[in-house]
């Protein structure tokens, strides 16, 4: 038996037989992990309140070699972000993108950048609780997130040639993850996405900018609509399937400007 | 035997083996143990029903508690599942009335508000009498959102919403106690008589 300690980020939470709870965790290092807390649906002495999604956690687990699956032995809340409980469209984001990590995580420590995927979940979780969601914020994370799991769309140069995209418009390549130039642009077909340069400019500062100051950056209306279906047809192809928790956040995003 | 294995294997967390084992203890089982097991098992669709009023489940509809008579109509108190109600009564504190939404909000098991009676809920609040609705879903991240959507829903009524506390558990120890919960239990704290 190995032993891992450290910081952990509830996922999901899954009862498990008569007494056991399963819940997988995000940890820095190691990506996503499952767990098994024997009787945790019994002694709440071990894990009082802890097991609940978006708790950050301090936990100890004991894995048995070649085997994925950890023991949790204990687990200690850090913050269990209530801000996120007490607005449904907070809420709403929020497990949407703790539902995105949970399918897209890599399993158990064999992907690099593994910290860099906690330090987002962890700052995403804390600004969902302070901004206000709107679509806005819904394209930006979510863009982030997919930079975060090591899935950055290419926004600054043609994926085919390298040359910088110019012109009002371009178009954009889901499976080639990237923008086209021009010349490209013309010869790519039918199933390219047609971009204005000033909404790649937006998301390409997002993509810089810190979680906390992407409420600082303006897109609306006919750019709004045109980034968040680049992101949503990029999400698509990488997941291959509608999230449960996408038409819940969907409607509670309509009507809010 | 075939048979009972296939059913058995349809009901929630039995698998194959798990089946096989229940059917051949029923098959060595003393005859009146099975006879009352099938006989129950026959009876509990025709013989339960979802009180057309608080969806509890019961006997009949109206449930035995909205057909009671003494019981406090101005106070209605917000619960998940039949369970939890069935919890509170145990506790005899409580005298109002109950409203089962059946569930709680969890976007990623794809449980919206569409599949929770709070329509209803907000239609009983309108239809008047109720003067104070306690949101008594389980305090954990999905209860708590509902109790928070309920209340939104229930704002335009104008009527008293209120959350049951949280707080330390009987025979807790601060010691092992999450900090959140030792927060409130402080904010919470009572006068000493
Ligand atoms: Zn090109
Ligand atoms: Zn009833």
């Amino acid at each position: 038996m190995a032993s891992l300690e450290g910081e952990a980020i509830v996922l999901r939470v899954v009862e498990y037989g008569e007494s056991d709870l399963v819940a997988h965790l995000l940890m820095p290092e190691i990506g996503r992990l499952t767990v098994i807390a024997k009787h945790a649906r019994k002694s709440r002495r071990r894990f009082p309140g802890s097991l609940d999604i978006f708790n950050h956690l301090t936990v100890r687990i004991s894995r048995r070699r070649q085997s994925d699956l950890g023991f949790l032995e204990q687990a200690i809340l850090r913050s269990p972000f209530l801000n996120l409980r007490h607005g449904v469209r907070h809420y709403a984001l929020a497990s949407y993108l703790v539902e995105l990590l949970d399918r897209m995580a890599p399993e158990a420590g064999v992907a690099p950048d593994m910290d860099r995927l906690f330090d987002f979940a962890l700052s995403a979780l804390g600004v969902i609780g302070e901004l206000e969601p709107d679509l806005k914020l819904r394209c930006f994370m979510e863009l982030k997130a997919f930079d975060a799991l090591g899935l950055r769309p290419e926004l600054e140069q043609c994926v085919r040639c390298g040359d910088p995209p110019r012109g009002p418009k371009v178009g954009f390549s889901v499976p080639e993850g990237g923008v086209l130039c021009g010349v490209h642009s013309l010869a790519g077909g039918s199933n390219l996405l047609s971009v204005h340069l000033g909404t790649l400019r937006v998301l390409r500062q997002a993509l810089i900018y810190d979680l906390k100051h992407l409420g600082r950056l303006g897109l609306s209306g006919e750019a709004l609509a045109e980034a968040s279906n680049v992101v949503f047809r990029f999400q698509r192809f990488h997941l291959g399937f509608e999230l449960k928790s996408e038409r819940f956040l969907e409607e509670s995003l309509r009507g809010v400007a | 035997m075939q048979r009972l294995v296939e059913s058995l294997r349809r009901l929630p967390g039995i698998g194959e083996k798990s089946a096989t084992r229940l059917a051949y203890f029923l098959l060595g089982a003393p005859e009146d143990l099975v006879g009352e097991l099938s006989e129950a098992i026959g009876r509990i669709k025709s013989e339960t029903a979802i009180c057309e009023r608080c969806f509890n489940l019961g006997e009949r509809s109206p449930c035995k508690i909205c057909s009671q008579p003494g019981r406090n109509q101005s106070i209605l108190c917000v619960v998940e599942e039949p369970a939890d109600l069935a919890a509170i009564e145990q506790s005899q504190s409580f005298q109002g009335l109950y409203h089962v939404l059946g569930g709680a909000l969890s976007p990623i098991d794809g449980m919206g508000p569409e599949n929770l009676r709070i329509k209803e809920l907000v239609a009983r609040v309108r239809a008047g009498q109720v003067e104070e609705v306690i949101l008594a879903t389980n305090p954990n991240a999905e209860g708590d959102a509902t109790a928070h959507y309920a209340a939104e829903c229930l704002a335009p009524a104008g009527v008293k919403v209120t959350r049951i506390a949280y707080g330390m558990p009987l025979g807790g120890d601060l010691e092992y106690a999450d900090h959140v919960t030792v927060g409130r239990s402080l904010e919470n704290r009572q006068l000493v008589q």
